[in-house]
């Protein structure tokens, strides 16, 4: 990061670096992708947009973790969690908001031997996908039904 | 156990079940059954706050001498139901080439109106002209379903008043700003006899009297007297009543939801596959150099964005041929089935 300087209320010059540690951003010491990306290159933002959508939080072992999800909330949070907790190679799953003004979600996934919390969570998505293939064609079937009911009557 | 009696007695009772009871321009009501609140809750939020739609963003005013604010037309303006159709084919602005906005992530409308005669004349909808290219002829034209055909008043004006704006419409989702809701309201209501007690009904002297039954409640059974409090029942049966501001049909409401919902998945089924092997994961000892994005994909096999949920799945590939209730995760289904 390169110096900035800033001048004082008496026109004194006064570097960024003097200003007060809680000033200051933190460094990061997680091991993320997204985050390594982010210091890398600044030129290629939409592709840092893209991979750091969600991220696994240190301190994650193979059968339990703990995942981030940015700009995910209930809509996702609550149903992954309900599925995720149908598979039975799953001992543990929540999900949580950590704080209501930063678009961040949690879930954490502990899962037996035999299979590891990123499957479990992939396969939760794939579930709750397959989910919402049926119920669209439910839905277009249903229209498609109603719709004839209806012609067939007036007619 | 027999939770629910009038779900049982359908032939397909064991995957997810719509029902449509009414449709038209404006409103489509549907039962979605044997589904988890969970997921029908997700259906719901999507409605209301993630379709995309297109909506006015910005408001260039050239003159304005009428007796409202800028800034306060500026905001009439993009609360404007603006068509939607085709909204697909725009781009978001933010993920636009161009510098601010063009024809690929926007579309322009134009206002020009001068009262000239004694009379004060109203501006309407109407009177917005959408100029230059667009994607297709309807996206970012004004809805106008009133008999008169006029649209709704944006400002009226007196004699010798002028306003001249050109606004940009832009896409966008109702996370962001509400302008961009495709739906007026969702109705969403289950269990219309409050067997389960989600509701603490508040009352004076008898809740039965005072409160007034529901439009769903003849569909499903009322509680017996003396019944015992059933503690392993859980919601089954979602009332769902999806109305339009305008910019995209009713039905096509439903579907889109279910749609994002889908893209929303993929994208993160893809990342996860993805960084995966990127963070050093647990898919075996490959090294992060050695994992381009592509082959990392490919090893996790038959990955699909939409639909067909790959080869684990529980469900098979043709989509409700193994219905959701009895995916071998069996326990949770339980008590409904």
């Amino acid at each position: 990061m390169g110096k900035v300087t800033k001048f004082g209320d008496d026109g004194e010059e006064v570097t960024m670096k003097e200003t007060p540690t809680s000033h200051q951003p933190e460094a990061h010491d997680d091991v993320s992708m997204a985050d390594a990306g982010e210091e890398g290159e600044e030129g290629e933002e939409e592709f840092e947009e893209e991979t750091s959508k969600v991220r696994l939080l240190p301190g994650s072992t193979p059968t339990a973790a703990s995942f981030e999800f940015l700009e995910e909330n209930h809509t996702l949070g609550n149903a992954l969690r309900y599925v995720i907790m149908k598979n039975p190679d799953v001992e543990f799953c929540a999900y949580a908001i950590p704080h209501p003004s930063e678009a961040k979600m949690n879930v954490r996934i502990q899962t037996y031997e035999g299979t590891t919390a990123v499957e479990a969570l992939r396969k939760g998505l794939r579930d709750i996908q397959d989910l919402c293939d049926v119920v669209s064609e439910k839905f277009l079937e249903a229209r498609q039904e109603f719709t004839e009911k209806k012609a067939a009557a007036s007619a | 156990m027999d939770y629910d009696p009038m779900a049982m007695d359908d032939a397909e009772s064991l995957g997810p079940v719509v029902k449509i009871s009414q449709a038209d321009n404006t409103r489509v009501k549907f039962e979605l059954s044997n589904t988890e609140l969970n997921f029908a809750n997700s259906l719901r939020r999507v409605m209301l706050a993630e379709i995309p739609t297109i909506a006015i963003d910005l408001v260039e005013i050239e003159a304005n001498s009428s007796v409202l604010a800028d800034e306060f037309i500026a905001h009439r303006l993009g609360l404007i139901p603006l068509n939607a159709e085709g909204i697909e084919q725009l781009l978001y602005s933010r993920d636009c080439d161009c510098d601010e906005y063009c024809e690929h992530c926007s579309v322009t409308l134009q206002l020009h109106a001068k009262c000239t005669g004694d009379d004060i004349m109203q501006v309407c909808a109407r009177d917005l002209v959408p100029v230059g290219d667009r994607v297709n002829q309807v996206l970012g034209s004004p809805v106008i379903n009133d008999p008169d055909g006029h649209g709704p008043l944006i400002l009226k004006l007196r004699h010798g008043q002028e306003i001249k704006l050109s606004c940009i419409a832009k896409k966008g989702i109702a996370k962001e700003h509400s302008k961009w809701a495709p739906s007026a309201a969702i109705g969403f209501e289950y269990d219309p006899h409050n067997k389960l007690h989600h509701l603490d009904l508040w009352y004076e002297q008898d809740p039965k009297k005072e409160w007034p039954p529901s439009e769903y409640a003849d569909w499903e059974e009322p509680p017996q007297e003396g019944e015992p409090f059933d503690y392993d029942a859980v919601p089954n049966r979602f009332y769902f009543n999806v109305e339009t501001a305008g910019p995209i049909p009713p039905d096509a409401i439903v579907t889109e939801g279910i749609k994002v919902i889908q893209q929303k998945l993929a994208g993160l089924i893809h990342e996860l596959t993805e960084s995966d092997g990127g963070d050093g994961g647990y898919n075996g000892p490959r090294s992060p150099g050695y994992n381009e994005g592509g082959d990392n994909w490919n090893d996790q096999g038959s990955f699909t964005p939409y639909g067909n949920g790959g080869n684990q799945s529980s469900w098979g590939g043709q989509g409700g041929a193994t219905p959701y209730g009895t995916t071998p995760y069996g326990g949770g289904g339980g008590s409904w089935s």
